[in-house]
């Protein structure tokens, strides 16, 4: 991937004349192909409607929110929990636009169902950003210093996702999960963090093999610059593209893998909640109250599918190859 | 290249190893083993725990206990559980039923998504391009126990209520009508007038086959017959010959059609030996049509004698497949009555003490099999799709393909003999590393599905600490994941002549 | 001799000049070449090709590119028609387009008459059957215009099959005779041989093999030794003017390098955005450019005759090919530029007898001059 900066140099006699390409950085250029991608910015949307709805409703970190109720309290049981939430106005035969007692309806125990899905996409959300992060850095770090240094710490790298490779992420991350469920979920995510990163490792490391020989870095090099300079100010703004694609939909699919140990009785534990515990709790539910198994699903897939959108969007992006015309 | 491989194989045993001690040190540590005992308050506690604690070695430092285990699984011996029960008859049953799972998933995943991804990549921003991009992200972004836990209420329990009286309702016709045009409309590239005429014929054919099926009640004893089965091998003879060599040329063409013609004929007079065969008749079956099939291509091809044999090889082994299907299908109706008329399960990788012939096995396992295969498949089948589209789509615009182009070749040959390829190399390095997830995938499928697979045996493993089952899981699947990662090294050398010569 | 030679393409913003390897030149300026021009078969008056008001647009994001505005030429049999500009002045996809080979997103109008058969207006099944057997191709990178997974023999010979029955043996015995006659050794053994085998200079052997396989009426050479060291480039042009007179072909060579033209070209075809702005036999062009263009091409050559004197860069940036200036596309970059020049765009006309023609207003003042890139002097040369 090339990441092509094309700026022209200003003064050329020829901008006074109007013949010079209009100039636009490469941020500039980035920004504008991501906002010309619908389907991303349909993600974008939505991924923020998810955060601002979990967050706000019920409140986070002591913050109350503006729903009155909360996923720990139960409360009487009305119209045996389904849910009041009605989308269909009057004049279409419905009931009209409103949310009623209890949008999303009450667990078997009278729990506000709307407070307890937006507890677990809280949490959902908050590992899956927490597990992007930590394993991008770590990956992102090894893989510049592998790809820049060779020698040992490269061989390290390679050996070590060899053996990541065979380990499937579920089953690794089921053993964290087993170890690390109950110490919340930031704890959980980091820890998640720190066994799926090796593939962004590789990611970079493979970059930095190919940028390391370019002749902008041997330039840097010759003129004496740091090794540490080289890396963070001259190889690595070129990968960037790269990281922030892989970055996203290890967002996505953390999203998933969370809620797959969550459903696997090996995520965070009750009374804390998930989407994937969520679906795992009422998993028999399904035939008779169906909907305390498909609201958190709907959410999982809101959001892992808008994560995903948002990372097409940047991958295009960030690739110039999509608009190239040979002339 | 055995120097390849033997290099491939050390060091694939030395990671594996590495990978043995990190899972057995991490369960260890994931918990206390003894968490359970600690909470009882029967008189015998202190010896349960004295117990549980010699048995599971908890007083030796856990490197130890890994030389331990270690030192066992060289002889051969997968060690005890916690509750003192041997672990390999435990390994025993989940192990085939398991594999069975992933491996079918897989291919079905790679085979399907290769073509699909392909296809949408040759017609770039068309409306079926679109849309498969579109349910490849859906795919993507879908937790695999919800679409189990759907798959299961829709396909299987409503699906075998349907089973009883399998007339299709007339607004589900239309609907399926108006897919098959769509399907039809955007798989084509051309003017609108072009574009529609493909609707109204894809629409015209569905509308007519499920009517056909409806009214007939095919699904309540479905089967294809010989005409039907020489009908889809003729027509599928064709198929491979356009793909492989083109009709310019006879010679290709008479070697498929007539692959197709003497696999049909073959199958009236081994009626009786298919009535109950075996696997290895089956087998033993296969190679002889690709014997014979590679004979008809070398004496029919003419000047195109590879291509001749590419295409009757492939005729011939589809014909095999088809009548292979047809009598797993006329078994249906007798199988469905000894299921009681559920033969889409949702529980268990085989019906308890069922007794059938060869197909109706068969069928049982594919009853089994069919959901957890499909929940399992999505994500590897949209990794596969996106990963071939967007390597195709880099490939063909590769200067080589120009060459081809310049040269005067068809484009048949340009895409099937330069592209195709070469778009392949990059496919198979995500073999491996999809593998893996599939089989993490195995685990909760399993979990949805109650198999008692091996992802039982490392869940239940994994929560009661106790580090035997969950290490005969992973032996059994890191040695799994090795070999597949074997056999997509060999593909990779295989397609590209750069890397078997290094 | 390791100076870095290979031409570089020119930059944006880059101020541009062309260079060529001083060490394949001699004292007269022109290619060192073993065989040349003189020594093969001259061309016939029959005309085999013939390019009208040829027009290429690409849709993009950023607006239509129209990469090839006009451009008319014929070529008569055994002829050499070189091709000149700078990257993105339409020379590539003028050609590309008389193959075929444009991807389909390019509007493509005008017409390509191949002996009085316009091209466009073919069925593909036809075009096909042309492209490869009568009209051939050479590319500029032979290290990636080879298939990776194929060896050379088989692509070689899916050359010939594409248009002729025959077994393979046959057609793979034809491959190893072109092998041969390019000049590749043990060519029976190197037909089993992968690309990445072969040497640069092999490979583009091979890629001249695979042109002439068919005998065809025409090879288009698209940069032929733009990717190669500079020894090897002299061989391979030699080579192609070889196989050329082998097979009886007219050659259309595309290049940036002026070098190249002067020792391989009968007639020459400067281009500038999309537009041919001089056309002629070589040596009157070269010798009495009409066109500021063309001097300021020839300005920008070093040579071993006045190696003593300064270069004369053209200055300035090729024009953007979505936003065309009025007038002139050369006016911004032109000495001789005026307001004429600025407002309206010149037609190609005749200037000299002998079919030299040049687009520009103001061709008279550079007839007017004994050294025509003179206008080009740099500041400090005007001082002195």
């Amino acid at each position: 991937m090339t990441l092509n900066a094309q700026a022209t140099e200003p003064g050329t006699p020829s901008d006074s004349q109007g013949m010079a390409i209009v100039a636009r950085t490469q941020s500039q250029m980035v920004r504008r192909r991501f906002f010309r991608h619908r389907a991303a910015l349909v993600g974008m949307i939505m991924f923020g409607f998810v955060i601002v709805l979990a967050f706000s409703s019920i409140g986070f970190a002591g913050i109350p929110g503006w729903w009155d109720k909360t996923y720990l309290d139960t409360g009487p049981l009305t119209n045996q929990g389904k849910p009041t939430l009605s989308l269909i106005p009057e004049f279409l035969g419905g009931t009209g636009i409103h949310l009623g007692e209890h949008p999303f309806g009450q667990d078997d125990i009278g729990i506000d169902y709307f407070a307890l899905t937006m507890r677990g996409a809280q949490q959902s959300i908050i590992i899956a950003f927490v597990v992007g992060i930590v394993a991008t850095l770590t990956g992102a770090v090894v893989g510049a210093l592998a790809g820049y240094f060779r020698g040992r710490l490269e061989a390290v790298l390679m050996r070590l996702t060899d053996v990541m490779i065979t380990i499937p992420v579920l089953v690794i991350a089921a053993v964290v999960g087993r170890m690390m469920g109950d110490s919340g979920a930031l704890v959980l995510g980091v820890f998640l963090g720190l066994v799926t990163w090796p593939t962004l490792g590789r990611l970079v490391r493979g970059e930095f093999l190919s940028l390391r020989e370019k002749e902008f870095v041997e330039a840097a090099r010759a003129i004496g610059t740091r090794p540490s300079r080289i890396i963070f100010r001259h190889i690595l703004p070129n990968t960037i593209g790269v990281i922030i694609v892989s970055a996203t939909l290890g967002i996505a699919s953390a999203v998933l893998l969370e809620s797959a140990l969550s459903f696997l009785g090996l995520g965070i534990q009750a009374p804390d909640t998930s989407l994937g515990q969520l679906i795992s709790r009422y998993r028999s539910a399904m035939v008779v109250r169906p909907w305390l198994f498909w609201w958190p699903g709907m959410f999982i897939i809101m959001i892992a599918l808008s994560i995903n959108f948002i990372g097409d969007g940047l991958r295009d992006a960030f690739d110039p190859r999509q608009t190239r015309v040979r002339a | 290249m055995i120097v390849f491989i033997a290099r491939r194989l050390v060091i694939s045993f030395f990671v594996l190893l590495a990978a043995t001690f990190i899972i057995f040190v991490l369960t260890a540590l994931s918990g206390d083993p003894l968490e359970d005992l600690r909470q009882d308050n029967s008189p015998n506690k202190a010896n349960k725990i004295a117990d549980r604690t010699e048995r599971m070695e908890l007083d030796v430092p856990i490197p130890v206990r890994y030389l331990g285990w270690l030192g066992r699984i060289v002889r051969g011996e997968l060690g005890v559980n916690r509750d003192g029960q041997d672990v390999a008859p435990l390994l025993g049953h989940a192990l085939s039923a398991t594999l069975q799972l992933v491996l079918a998933a897989t291919v079905l995943a790679i085979v399907v998504g290769i073509v699909v991804g392909i296809v949408s990549a040759l017609r770039q921003y068309s409306g079926f391009d679109y849309s498969v991009t579109f349910a490849a992200f859906v795919c993507f972004s879908l937790p695999i126990f919800w679409i189990a836990v759907m798959l299961k209420q829709y396909m299987a329990i409503e699906f075998n209520n349907w089973l009883k009286d399998p007339g299709i309702p007339p607004t589900v016709i239309g609907v399926l009508t108006l897919l098959g045009g769509l399907i039809f409309g955007a798989l084509t590239v051309g003017d609108r007038k072009r574009r529609l005429l493909a609707f109204l014929a894809g629409a015209a054919i569905s509308g007519a086959l499920f009517t056909l099926l409806s009214v007939t009640r095919w699904f309540a004893d479905p089967g294809f017959g010989l005409p039907l089965v020489l009908a889809i091998s003729l027509a599928a003879a064709v198929g491979f010959t356009v793909l492989s060599a083109g009709l310019r040329q006879r010679g290709p063409l008479y070697a498929a059609l007539a692959a197709a013609l003497i696999g049909a004929v073959a199958s009236q007079v081994l009626a009786p030996m298919l009535v109950d065969p075996t696997w290895l008749e089956i087998i033993g079956l296969a190679l002889v049509t690709v014997v014979v099939c590679v004979g008809l291509g070398y004496g029919l091809g003419g000047f195109q004698r590879r291509q001749a044999i590419t295409a009757s090889v492939l005729t011939g082994l589809f014909t095999g497949a088809v009548i292979f299907l047809d009598h797993m299908l006329q078994a249906f109706a007798s199988y469905s009555k000894v299921v009681r008329g559920r033969p889409i399960s949702t529980i268990g990788a085989r019906t308890p003490n069922f007794a059938g012939d060869f197909w109706q096995l068969n069928l049982d396992s594919a009853g089994h099999l069919l959901l957890p295969s499909m929940a399992l498949i999505l994500v590897s089948l949209a990794t596969y799709t996106r990963y071939s589209r967007a390597s195709m789509l880099e490939v063909m615009n590769q200067d080589y393909v120009r060459t081809a182009r310049a040269k005067g070749l068809p484009e048949r040959t340009v895409v099937v003999k330069h592209a195709f390829r070469n778009g392949l190399i990059p496919v198979t390095t995500l073999m491996a590393f999809d593998f893996a997830g599939v089989i993490g995938g195995a685990v909760v499928t399993e979990n949805v599905f109650g198999w008692q697979g091996m992802g039982n045996l490392f869940i239940k493993g994994l929560r009661e600490v106790d580090p035997a089952p969950v290490m005969a899981f992973f032996i059994v699947t890191g040695t799994a994941i090795v070999v597949f990662n074997m056999i997509a090294d060999i593909l990779y050398a295989y397609l590209d002549p750069r890397i078997r010569l290094s | 001799m390791t100076t870095p030679n290979v031409p570089i393409e020119p930059r944006k913003g880059d101020v541009h000049t062309y260079d060529i390897a001083p060490n394949v030149l001699d004292a007269s300026g022109e290619v060192h070449v073993g065989l040349t021009l003189d020594a093969v078969r001259p061309p016939s008056e029959e005309e085999i090709l013939k390019v009208d008001n040829l027009t290429v647009e690409f849709p993009t994001d950023d607006g239509v590119v129209r990469a090839v505005r006009g451009v008319s030429y014929s070529l008569r049999e055994r002829e050499v028609l070189g091709i000149v500009g700078e990257s993105g002045s339409g020379k590539s996809v003028s050609s590309l387009a008389v193959m075929g080979l444009l991807p389909k997103s390019a509007r493509v109008k005008g017409q390509i008459l191949f002996r009085g058969d316009d091209m466009l207006k073919m069925s593909a099944r036809k075009q096909r059957s042309l492209r490869g057997r009568k009209i051939a191709m050479v590319f500029q990178d032979p290290m990636t215009a080879l298939n990776p997974v194929h060896t050379v023999g088989d692509q070689l010979a899916e050359a010939v099959l594409a248009h002729e029955l025959m077994p393979r043996k046959s057609a793979l015995a034809r491959a190893k005779e072109m092998l041969d006659l390019v000049g590749i050794p043990q060519a029976e053994a190197r037909l089993r041989s992968y690309p990445h085998e072969f040497s640069g200079g092999m490979r583009q052997r091979a890629m001249i093999a695979m042109a002439v396989i068919n005998n065809p009426d025409i090879i288009i050479a698209d940069e032929p030794t733009t990717a190669l060291d500079v020894t090897v480039q002299a061989q391979i042009l030699e080579k192609l003017l070889e196989v050329k007179d082998a097979v009886n072909a007219a050659i259309v060579l595309i290049t940036h390098d002026l070098g190249v033209i002067a020792g391989m070209a009968h007639r020459v075809l400067v281009m500038y955005a999309g537009r041919p702005v001089e056309v002629g036999e070589t040596d009157p062009v070269f010798e009495e450019p009409r066109m500021p263009y063309t001097a300021g091409l020839l300005g920008s050559i070093p040579s071993l005759e006045n190696s003593g004197d300064r270069l004369r860069p053209i200055k300035g940036t090729p024009p953007s090919l979505i936003n065309m200036p009025a007038g002139c596309p050369f006016s911004p970059r032109c000495p001789l530029a005026d307001d004429t020049c600025r407002t309206a765009e010149p037609e190609l006309a005749e200037t000299d007898s002998g079919g030299h023609f040049a687009a520009c207003h103001h061709w008279d003042r550079l007839a007017a001059v004994e050294d025509p890139t003179v206008f080009f002097r740099t500041e400090s040369e005007t001082k002195a």
